[in-house]
């Protein structure tokens, strides 16, 4: 042996560069991600973007975190033919807003889903269908076993599935290839990457969601009459 | 029988069902259709397709035979095969020699020579007496036959033996009456013993639909509907009415929606029977292969993916968006029919101040604003006086204590109060 007892751990043999991951560094995987359309975060994530056939995890508690800003982005990039499946959503997805946002409408797909089998049999239909461009599912409760069926669908039909989960999930382990907890700032939007296939990373990422609230939120004067009566003392507008 | 009851007492015994067979057969034509459109059902135990201009399509005979054997095994049942360059000599060698496959070459015709000549007996024009005269002559094979002088032959026996020999070897033409399918869809299956659970009923719902999709690539039509009975003892058949959204003719397709149909029906009876039917039938052209895009495949397995939710979820449960030109919130969405070909929405973008993107079904009572920071407002809404839902609100974007942002409004007209209405996600 003529190697060096203490090898340095840099020193790879050049060959295997491309298929070694080291832990400290970013993973590469084979397929670029979709571009999430917020700069600084795809600079964070392996693969540049969303990753493509697997599950993200989005961990938050309350709605109006600015949660699905951070997709609105990839949803506008839908090409014509596929669906984006919404299922069992907390609430109704506004239409008027969506549209503001960009997104194609009509290809919205709106799945309610009752019970917690009627919930994963939906998404993993959505799967495998192979028809939508990126399924986004709510769930309170979802069981390690359906986690990885679920990711497993993901895989064999090379669709993103977004999984919007509480906050108390992160406690749990999951096949999920990236995981992030979101959380709202007074300017915008705090993300934390509990895991992706890189170095740990303690730092928040921040990102500008809702610009246009901080600029002081003015409507068009048409639009927007100025109310009549007084508003009431305890609340008043655009104090920024 | 008496000497098989001997051995096995205790055997059960039933009437041959003449109607059954043909039954089969015809549903063995319809599903064979599939593979060439000349088809006909010969004698009343043999099915004959004519593939000779087919042949390069499949990919060769052998693939051909081996696709017709997966297939057959699919639908449940066994097939005696052989390959021959006439219909006759194909028939013959499958009751005999199944498995030969015969191309034609120069002097094919020596297959037929060890053939038995009681083969001949299945033809209507020959009679017993003519094979036991065969028999005592001492003539056992058609090899045998065929080098017996004709013209004496012919002079005894009349032309009968030697022309169906002919038309055996090519000699003669063999006109077939092709298959020609029915009309409407109809397919009947009994089931060998009456069932309870819904697996073997998979089973032979896939049959039933073979025949089906086999029917369907014959006539170059596509259904949108179809109707599966599940036909119980002494109580009136329980009907299952299966839709898929879209005219389709294929066959994986079909059988996913009849399976999802099957899953959530509660059996109230033992099934005894299914019977298939479709009518209705719209026309519709093969698919080409796309090189590079899949956009169709794309629509068609969205459609099926609506499709499947609907039956297992209900109607309801699937749905789109839209807006309407309203400046009632609550009034300026609407739930669409999923389209196959989604078209741009019918609203235009509101130009209005931004709207949340959640909503909350029922503006929920906020009792205290205590933890809320106004961001922006007001923006008035009041409209509706014509109708009963007249709304009179002053809109606020507000944070709550967490910084998420909530979209508020208070009421203005009678009984007042504050109210949380979405969320900006």
């Amino acid at each position: 042996m003529n190697a060096p007892a203490h090898a340095p751990a840099t020193a790879l043999p050049p060959a295997l560069s491309g298929l070694v991951w080291k832990a400290g560094a970013l993973a590469r995987p084979l397929r670029s991600g979709w571009p999430t359309g917020f700069a600084r975060l795809d600079a964070a994530l392996p693969g540049g973007g969303w990753p493509q056939g697997a599950i993200t995890e989005l961990l938050h508690d309350e709605p109006g975190v600015g949660e699905l800003q951070v997709l609105l982005p990839m949803l506008r990039t839908a090409p014509a033919e596929r669906w984006v499946a919404w299922i069992a959503p907390p609430c109704l997805p506004y239409a008027p807003a969506l549209l503001q946002a960009g997104l194609p409408l009509r290809q919205m797909l709106l799945v309610d889903a009752a019970t917690r089998p009627e919930f994963v049999w939906s998404v993993r239909q959505a799967l495998a269908s192979g028809a939508c461009h990126a399924v986004l599912a709510w769930s309170r409760e979802i069981d390690p076993p359906a986690l990885r069926r679920l990711q497993l669908a993901a895989e064999e039909a090379d669709t993103p599935l977004f999984l919007f989960r509480p906050l108390r999930a992160a406690q749990q382990a999951s096949p999920a290839v990236l995981r992030l907890r979101l959380a709202a700032t007074d300017d915008g939007l705090d993300v934390f990457l509990l895991k992706r296939r890189g170095p740990v990373a303690d730092e928040a990422i921040r990102l500008a969601v809702h610009a246009r609230f901080r600029s002081g939120g003015s409507t068009h004067a048409l639009d927007c009459p100025v109310p009549a009566r007084s508003a009431p003392a305890g609340l008043h507008a655009g104090g920024r | 029988m008496a000497g098989a009851l001997a051995v096995a007492p205790d055997l059960e015994l039933k009437p041959r069902e003449r109607r059954l067979e043909q039954e089969t057969l015809e549903h063995l034509a319809n599903w064979a259709g599939r593979f060439t459109p000349f088809v006909s059902v010969a004698a009343d135990d043999a099915v004959v397709l004519e593939v000779s201009r087919c042949l390069r399509l499949a990919g060769g005979l052998t693939t051909l035979v081996h696709a017709l054997q997966e297939g057959v095994a699919g639908l449940g049942l066994t097939v005696q095969l052989a390959a021959a360059p006439t219909p006759l000599a194909a028939c013959w060698l499958a009751r005999t020699r199944p498995g030969t496959l015969v191309s034609a070459r120069e002097g094919w015709q020596r297959c037929l020579e060890p053939l038995p000549v009681e083969l001949l007996a299945a033809e209507e024009s020959t009679t017993n007496p003519d094979l036991d005269l065969l028999r005592g002559i001492g003539i056992h094979t058609l090899g045998a036959l065929a080098r017996l002088p004709r013209d004496g032959l012919a002079r005894r026996q009349g032309t009968r033996l030697l022309e169906a020999l002919a038309r055996a070897r090519g000699e003669r033409p063999d006109p077939r009456l092709w298959y020609e399918p029915p009309e409407r869809f109809e397919a009947h299956l009994a089931l060998p013993a009456a069932v309870s659970t819904v697996e073997p009923l998979l089973f032979a719902t896939r049959r039933l639909i073979a025949g089906l999709a086999g029917w369907l690539a014959r006539r170059h039509g596509a259904i949108d509907r179809l109707c599966l009975e599940l036909e119980h003892e002494r109580r009136p058949s329980a009907v299952v009415p299966i839709a898929t959204g879209q005219p389709c003719r294929d066959e994986e397709r079909l059988l996913l929606l009849a399976r999802e149909h099957l899953a959530v029906l509660p059996l109230t009876a033992p099934v005894i029977g299914l019977q298939l039917t479709a009518d209705s039938v719209v026309t519709q052209a093969g698919r080409t292969q796309d090189l590079f895009g899949d956009a169709q495949q794309a629509r068609d397995a969205g459609t099926l993916l609506i499709a499947r939710l609907r039956v297992r979820l209900g109607p309801d449960a699937v749905r789109s968006l839209d807006c309407r030109p309203e400046h009632r919130p609550e009034l300026a969405w609407c739930a669409a029919e999923p389209q196959s070909r989604p078209e741009p929405a019918v609203g235009q973008a509101p130009r209005q101040a931004r709207r949340p993107l959640w909503l909350l079904a029922e503006p929920r009572a906020l009792p205290s604003l205590d933890d809320l920071t106004p961001v922006s407002g007001p923006e008035r809404i009041e409209s509706g006086w014509w109708d009963a839902r007249d709304v009179q609100r002053d809109y606020y974007v507000a944070r709550n204590r967490d910084a998420a942002l909530w979209w508020i409004f208070r009421r203005l007209d009678a009984p007042g109060g504050w109210y949380l209405h979405g969320y900006f996600g």
